[in-house]
């Protein structure tokens, strides 16, 4: 029995070792091309939180939670709502109304990665509320699991 | 709108209420809950489809083709899959604290307040 | 600036909440001096509303993102604030602004309040955004948010079982609904291709009610039934009452079914303008009397004290959608009226429950007795809330219940129909039926004799009392001065519902409301045709399956179970013959209306029986009315 589960760990740790860079590239990549492809704040920011999930498959509880600090989680989370907020405010501060896109000129030409003004902030303060949030949950979650598997064993 | 996309998010809105309705294990409950979104998100994407147009997409120096399908209930169903995420995590951690407690998850039994 | 007022008002609610989270771990009094001053601020804004909008009748209309309409076509969100939005905005605000003060001592025997302060200013923000949006998904979208922060704040106190059990039974109640609402709207997207309520008023103006939009409209009240609470769909609301904290109680019961109830009107009487067909007004009266009957029964029969303030909260919701049922101007005025009251004594009266559950930890009522000894401030404002809620003049109660009955007894004279008759006499006797139920709440807790355990009970602190007393004050107010609430606030609200062409001609241009009401507009056909099917067809067959799925399971046709039934049984009635079957048998101030329950003792078994805490049997009361609401729209409106 003890072999089998050796094999199962070393097994799991390599894909996790290989997975945790491409979920947080591409879940990057998502969330920053939000205004150019499909994607945007939610669907990359899930993808970058699987990376919490990663740690914890392929390392196991007590790596998680010395790789992870909660309190910067949370409080980031606050942080990147009140920035999309804050960005939704601007319009009112130039004039127009709630959420206009101001610094539609003031930025690059349509097509490139950095244009489109508010939008391309407003997206990533999403995406950055998701990973954090979502993270956040994740890390909760595994942390009921200890509990139960201490009971257990 | 597709007559098999029409059909299947029916299908999956009346299974998903038999589950909730029926079912005594609160796990099966919440797949319920879940798959009564789905087959709304279904019938909200498939609400905006036009024959012959392509996904909505400003390509600006290389488009070629200007129908698009309505993007508009492209938005709405996002909005209604990160709701319904929600929705499943809190149901799943009330799950969780129900276990906690009464030691069972069967539903004819987590009825001390009643009356 | 007015015209940045309302979301100004509502984004100041959420970033208090995301404030006080980062700023709160430091200490406790700068997190509640970031809640005051958030929701301070926001009743602030929504005052200076007050005179453009309600005095001078001006409606503002606001396009986010400045996304006006193109060629008559709505493209963006829009929020629209008219009297009768601001009406229930100034309910709103006013009552977190309370709750809040009431909190923050009430809350720190808890810990874990920080999460406690971020929920409660998200329920406020989303009810505030609620009211004031113009767009129909916007509209579920705050519901949403609404359900999720009341169930989050049910299940607060996770160290008791209760609390985690309602919160379960709500969520799985309250998401059916969400969906029952998304799902009419994802409908009528598809029949309009707009979402914006102007346009769908007008549009809807001039075309033929076909099936399809019958079918959305009956998914969609279904829904707000669910969320303002009404019977059947209000078994999950005495146990959310209960085991959230009091202040949040008062949050319930002040502003999440207003919540329903405006959704509502706005539906039923703006944007799908049915309430001058007879059929629809009896199924409003319909659901509003029995809904004033079976909530004040209940309640005679209960013995936890929020448990038993929650069934009156129900019925007191049936007063306002009969009288709402109406449609008459008599009746829409009583309607709000008591909407406003209902807000103002049921908020006073929580917050006295939650003061003795506050001095004395429990809110059993066998157990209490005669604590007007030892906090009689307490027991004083209780006894202006009973008075008002019993409709006892000179409070604030007895004019909006006299409205009531002047409204429907007025109906039928007018429509010759004695049906409307029935009604008075039901309403009359729900108001005695509380006045009973309130001496004996009364008597139970106040008065009597004082148990050993609470010999140390006192007063609570003066950061609770201001809120009661505020309270109160408002309650003699409304009460002493009809004619000038009536005059600057009921009034233009209700010409606000009753005037829809208004709310199209701000909203989308003078020139398109009058091209709408005099031609019509020719909506653009995109072709469902093409894919070679019917749709209308297809959903008529989705409510007939959904209709007899409900009939199906409602006879236990799917696991044929016996009902499992609530046990009640009791030694301390029985006949005293030689020996006696329990222990030790207390007649406490509780029973004091025990002939009356024994003699109806099949009706409160049966009504004990229904409520039998089975979360699926909650899910199939809900699903099997939206059944019958839906067959009697396709039989009987046309």
């Amino acid at each position: 029995m003890d072999k089998n589960i050796k094999v199962k760990n070393v097994i799991v740790k390599t894909a996790a070792d290989f997975f945790m860079p491409i979920a947080l590239i591409f879940g990057l990549y998502v969330i920053l091309h939000g205004h150019l492809s499909p994607g945007g704040g939610f669907q990359g920011g899930v993808i970058v939180a699987a990376a919490v999930v990663l740690v914890y498959l392929g390392y196991g509880h007590e790596t998680t939670e010395n790789v992870f600090n909660e309190n910067l989680l949370k409080k980031s989370e606050t942080f990147a709502a009140i920035m999309y907020a804050g960005f939704a405010f601007l319009g009112i501060f130039y004039g127009a109304n709630f959420c206009r896109n101001v610094l539609a000129d003031k930025m690059g030409a349509a097509g490139e990665l950095f244009s489109s003004g508010t939008i391309f902030w407003m997206n990533f303060s999403v995406g950055f509320k998701v990973l954090t949030g979502i993270g956040f949950l994740s890390l909760i979650f595994f942390g009921l699991l200890k509990e139960k598997n201490n009971e257990s064993k | 709108m597709l007559l098999e996309n029409y059909l299947c998010s029916i299908v999956l809105i009346v299974l998903g209420l038999y589950a909730i309705i029926t079912k005594k294990n609160a796990f099966k409950i919440v797949i319920g809950m879940g798959l009564v979104d789905y087959g709304i998100n279904l019938m909200l994407v498939s609400a905006g489809f036009r024959v012959n147009g392509t996904a909505p997409i400003f390509d600006a120096p290389t488009q070629t083709q200007y129908f698009f399908v309505d993007p508009v209930p492209q938005a709405l169903t996002l909005t209604s899959i990160v709701i319904g995420a929600c929705v499943t995590a809190l149901a799943l951690s009330l799950v969780v604290k129900i276990k906690e407690h009464y030691g069972t998850l069967d539903t004819d039994k987590v009825r001390r307040l009643n009356g | 600036m007015t015209n940045h007022l309302p979301i100004i008002a509502i984004q100041v609610l959420f970033l208090g909440a995301f404030i006080s989270g980062l700023v709160g771990y430091k200490s406790n009094s700068l997190r509640k001096f970031v809640i005051f001053l958030a929701t301070g601020t926001s009743l602030v804004l929504t005052l200076m509303l007050f005179k453009p909008v309600m005095m001078e009748g001006q409606i503002i209309s606001y396009w986010m993102g400045n996304w006006v309409p193109v060629s008559d076509w709505a493209i963006g969100i829009g929020l629209e604030v008219d009297q009768l939005s601001l009406f229930f905005g100034l309910i709103v605000t006013v009552t977190v602004f309370l709750g809040a003060i009431y909190s923050f001592k009430y809350m720190s025997k808890d810990n874990g309040q920080d999460k406690y302060y971020v929920v409660f200013m998200m329920l406020a923000g989303s009810v505030l955004g609620f009211v004031f949006t113009g767009d129909l998904f916007n509209m579920y979208v705050m519901i949403e948010i609404m359900t999720f922060a009341a169930v989050g704040l049910t299940a607060f106190r996770n160290h008791k079982a209760e609390s985690i059990e309602a919160a379960f039974k709500y969520l799985v109640v309250g998401s059916i609904g969400s969906s029952l609402i998304l799902l009419g709207t994802v409908v009528m997207y598809a029949q309009f291709k707009t979402l914006n309520l102007a346009q769908i008023t007008a549009l809807l103006n001039n075309a033929q009610h076909t099936p399809v939009i019958l079918f959305a409209f009956a998914l969609m009240i279904g829904g707000y039934a669910v969320k303002a609470f009404i019977v059947p769909c209000h078994v999950v609301a005495p146990d959310a009452y209960a085991a959230a904290p009091s202040s949040v109680s008062m949050l319930f019961s002040g502003i999440v079914n207003k919540a329903g109830i405006y959704g509502m009107i706005r539906l039923v009487f703006v944007v799908f303008a049915s309430m001058n067909l007879p059929s629809m007004q009896f199924l409003l009266v319909f659901l509003g009397t029995i809904t004033m009957f079976i909530g004040v029964t209940m309640a005679l029969a209960q013995s936890d004290f929020k448990r038993l303030l929650a069934f009156h909260s129900i019925s007191q919701i049936g007063y306002v959608l009969t009288a709402i049922g109406l449609s008459t101007i008599l009746g829409l005025t009583g309607g709000l009226y008591h909407a406003l009251n209902h807000t103002l004594f049921k908020g006073l009266l929580f917050l006295c429950a939650g003061a003795v559950l506050y001095s004395t930890g429990t809110t059993d009522l066998n157990k209490l007795g005669g604590l007007a000894k030892k906090m009689p401030q307490t027991a004083g404002l209780f006894l202006v809330g009973a008075f008002a809620i019993s409709g006892i003049p000179p409070f604030n109660g007895f004019v909006s219940k006299w409205l009531v009955y002047q409204g429907t007894f007025a109906k039928s004279m007018e429509t010759n129909n004695p049906g409307y008759v029935f009604v008075t006499i039901v309403a009359l006797i729900v108001s005695v039926m509380t006045l009973a139920s309130f001496i004996k709440v009364t008597q139970s807790v106040f008065f009597g004799q004082l148990p050993k355990e609470f010999e140390n009970a006192e007063e609570v602190p003066l950061s609770m009392r201001i809120p009661m007393w505020i309270l109160a004050a408002l309650c003699l107010v409304a009460g002493i001065l009809p004619t000038a609430v009536i005059d600057y606030l009921i009034k233009p609200a209700v010409l606000a519902i009753k005037s829809a062409g208004n709310y199209v001609a701000v909203m989308m241009g003078q020139e398109y409301a009058t091209k709408i009401y005099t031609e019509g507009i020719a909506i653009p056909k995109y072709d469902y045709a093409m894919a070679g099917w019917n749709p209308t067809s297809w959903l008529i067959l989705f409510g007939v399956l959904l209709i007899a799925f409900a009939l199906v399971a409602l006879t236990g046709g799917f696991n044929p179970r016996h009902i499992v039934g609530a046990e009640n049984n009791n030694a301390k009635f029985d006949v005293f013959f030689s020996g006696e079957a329990a222990e030790h048998s207390h007649v406490a101030g509780n029973d004091l209306f025990w002939g009356l329950k024994h003699n109806l003792k099949g009706y409160f078994h049966f009504m004990h029986d229904v409520h039998n805490g089975v979360v699926n049997d909650y899910a199939l009361m809900v699903v099997s009315t939206t059944a019958l609401v839906m067959l009697y729209l396709f039989l009987l409106v046309k």
